[in-house]
């Protein structure tokens, strides 16, 4: 008897799971590495048998996700390409931003770096590899490193355009696949100099560099005076339903724009 | 209800714009309304993304470039020409006083695109009709048979058999370093030229390089000065003011140096033992055209400007094709073998050439004069090999001539005529100018044109040449559309509507 009635509950129990709401999220490491994570934790908490698939590599990833059907949300820290909105609608696919986050592109150098703060044009210079030596923007001198994010990533494209007028990257500058790996060079490499979002500038070894005397921060982002600030999104296929729908709103309630706040993003109010 | 009003809104500012000009455009528009909090940036976001669906839906939406494409043109002409020509053979020439004329009616075909890549390279590409390197035209109803040996193939009416396309221009280059170009490949022509050197269908191979810099001198002046006094209609005296503008010199100095691949033999090294001719041995080395240009165009005040651009051209190697030495016919000979003589050779050539050009503006119309002179310091060698050691004299090529006017935009018109005089020995035959005077030298004769422009893109020109033989003691060298050597008497008439795009 006790047997079957085991039995009967472990069969409750895989049919249960089998319904449970599963929802798969794809693209920016920015907002995949820490954000949604942390998102999908406290939503877990309040909605039992919510499954997450969260796979962050890049918004490019993200954007196409939702064009291949593979992601009810996708992640991006940049917006879509119109190549990719055009793919989208040949498909039949309705691709609808969700503003969730502004970020801050901060530019971060080595701790030890005397150099406090930089122009816009020096900032696009370095970038693009017109300057190379730390002397010519008030360094201690030496060829400077320059550290960003690979091709597929949403703030790669967003720090082309925002900081560097579209022109290309620096050839000798290295490609990292995140924006803790960008912290981490840099925080090894006194030469070292990068871009992360505003959520990965505490990480040791970097600092914030202001630029033309404005920094990075809540207030500054909101109400767009900091040059290199971004919105982030995810996109869904048209109005997102079901357990999408319940996330991009929990995303977007108060309870979620804390903890956007609190793992270093600007929330949307 | 509200972004309803945005789209009203973007479609009223843009209304004669391209729908994906204004998916561009609304960008502004839009962080403008968030910036003044009329919207939010949400709304912002949807109204970017309905847009650029509806450019992507477009024809001009559905283009796509590769990524490092940062600027493309694509552009061309097309022409439609009549065309007289004609010359005579010279008294003592057998036959003696004949005439060849040729009346055609021609077309030309060009498309090009041309563009910028990211990192400053970029790079061209042309089609053209016509084999010809110093030709893109065609000739309507010449194709209506073909002959190979013995056997003629009737192809009939509108034949297509001469209107191939072929690859004019193909070309990359690289303008990252200050004030230099760098080109390779098959390309416009980089140096500054007149026809009476150079034909300006030429797209000569190879590489060039090019530096120029533009200083410019104030030499002070300017200020307020009075000038005349006026009376204003209440009788009182009005002293008019004037600005004069500083006194300023705009100097471009430039160089153009270049390496043209002009004959290139395979194999340089072949299996067997190398190729003799009478006993001696075929040289096999590549021939290259070299060139060094250094110049500078002095831009005065009141449009008033001036260009040197002396130049040295130098040949290496020999060569396949045009190793032979030059002789550029003979009048002691008969038509056909003064033809048959060797007319493209391109030893002993050290050629110093220098087109000039000066302008002005006479109210709003464009004048210039403009010339060329060239001198071949190794004329003397070159008439030695021909046959003619007496004649090594025979080394200047001389052009002076006259414009005015321009062909801009509809309504515009031109008129120019030179003077033209090249000897036996002095020029590249196998690079002249193939209309005047049918690609030859020892030439002497005048040319007169004039355009009018029907629309910004279509021009009419007529054009009128007439040449004679130089010196009657030499053939008229080079290799031309009229059988004739050496050739008097020689005219050409074009008519031309061209098209531009």
């Amino acid at each position: 008897m006790k047997r079957i009635y085991l039995s009967l509950i472990t069969i409750i129990s895989l049919i249960d799971s089998a319904y449970a709401d599963r929802l798969v999220i794809k693209g920016s490491d920015t907002l995949g590495a820490k954000l949604v994570p942390q998102l999908a934790e406290q939503f877990k908490a309040q909605h039992p048998g919510t499954t997450f698939d969260i796979a962050a590599e890049g918004s490019t990833t993200g954007i196409a996700a939702i064009i291949d059907g593979t992601a009810q949300i996708g992640m991006s820290s940049r917006r879509a390409k119109s190549s990719e909105i055009g793919a989208a609608s040949a498909k039949g696919i309705n691709m609808k931003p969700t503003i969730v986050a502004y970020d801050g592109i901060a530019v971060i150098v080595n701790a030890g770096n005397p150099v406090k703060s930089l122009t816009k044009k020096q900032v696009e210079q370095i970038f693009t590899g017109e300057i190379t030596d730390w002397s010519a923007v008030g360094g201690s001198g030496g060829k400077i490193s320059i550290y960003t994010r690979n091709t597929s990533s949403g703030t790669y494209s967003d720090f082309k355009e925002l900081a560097m007028k579209k022109r290309d990257y620096a050839p000798g500058s290295q490609k990292m696949a995140g924006n803790e790996q960008i912290a981490s060079e840099v925080g090894r490499n006194p030469a070292g100099i990068g871009y992360v979002g505003m959520a990965y500038t505490k990480a040791g070894g970097v600092k914030v560099v202001s630029i033309d005397g404005a920094s990075p921060s809540i207030q500054s982002v909101q109400n767009h005076s900091y040059p290199y600030w971004r919105p982030t999104f995810y996109y869904t296929n048209g109005e997102p339903g079901g357990v999408a729908k319940t996330f991009v709103d929990f995303t977007l309630s108060s309870v979620g724009q804390k903890i956007v706040n609190q793992v270093g993003f600007v929330p949307i109010k | 209800m509200f972004k309803r009003f945005i789209y009203l809104l973007a479609a009223a500012s843009f209304i004669f714009g391209g729908i994906a000009a204004r998916a561009q455009d609304a960008g502004a528009l839009l962080d403008l309304l968030v910036r003044k909090k009329i919207i939010s940036d949400q709304e912002a976001e949807e109204v970017r993304v309905e847009l650029t669906k509806e450019a992507a839906a477009t024809s001009a939406g559905k283009w796509k470039l590769s990524t490092p494409i940062t600027e493309l043109e694509l552009y061309g002409d097309a022409r439609l020409r009549y065309e007289y020509r004609s010359g005579q053979t010279e008294g003592g020439v057998s036959p003696p006083n004949d005439w060849q004329e040729r009346k055609r009616e021609r077309y030309r075909l060009r498309i090009g695109l041309r563009g910028v890549l990211a990192d400053d390279w970029f790079f061209g590409v042309r089609l053209e009709t016509s084999q010809n390197p110093r030709s893109t035209n065609v000739t309507f109803g010449d194709d209506t048979s073909t002959t190979s040996g013995s056997t003629t193939t009737i192809n009939g009416p509108f034949a297509k058999n001469s209107d191939g396309i072929n690859v004019g221009q193909a070309y990359l280059g690289y303008r990252g370093f200050k004030d230099i170009t760098l080109t390779g490949g098959k390309m416009p022509n980089p140096l500054i030229t007149t026809l009476m050197t150079w034909d300006a269908d030429i797209n000569p191979e190879g590489t060039a390089e090019q530096w120029k810099h533009t200083f410019t001198f104030n030499f002070g002046g300017g200020g307020v000065e009075q000038a005349q006094q006026s009376y204003a209609k209440d009788s009182k005296n009005l002293a008019i003011t004037k600005t004069s503008e500083p006194w300023k010199l705009n100097v471009d100095l430039f160089a153009n140096f270049a390496q043209f691949i002009y004959d290139d033999v395979n194999p340089e090294n072949p299996v067997g033992a190398p190729r003799t001719s009478g006993g001696k041995l075929v040289p096999t080395t590549d021939a290259w055209l070299l060139a060094w240009q250094v110049g500078a165009r002095f831009t005065f005040p009141n449009n008033l400007y001036a260009q040197l651009a002396p130049t040295l051209y130098n040949y290496t190697g020999n060569g396949d094709t045009f190793n032979g030495h030059y002789v550029g016919g003979d009048p002691a000979l008969s038509n056909s073998d003064s033809l048959n003589t060797n007319q493209v050779g391109i030893n002993s050539l050290l050629v110093f050439d220098m087109p000039m050009e000066i302008g002005w503006k006479i109210g709003e119309l464009p004048v210039r004069i403009f010339g060329d002179f060239a001198v071949n310091f190794e004329a003397d060698d070159r008439a030695k090999a021909a046959g003619f050691p007496g004649k090594g004299d025979q080394r200047y090529a001389y052009q002076i001539g006259a414009g005015i006017g321009q062909l801009k935009a509809k309504h515009d018109w031109q008129l120019q005529a030179f003077w033209q005089h090249t000897e036996q020995f002095s020029l590249d035959p196998n690079l002249v100018d193939s209309d005047f005077f049918d690609s030859r030298v020892n030439i002497e004769g005048v040319v007169v044109q004039a355009g009018y422009a029907l629309s910004d893109a279509v021009i009419f020109n007529l054009s009128y040449g007439y040449g004679w033989t130089a010196d009657k003691s030499l053939g008229t060298g080079g290799t031309g559309d009229i059988g004739i050597n050496p050739l008097n008497k020689y005219q050409i008439f074009q008519a031309d509507l061209n098209v531009k795009f």
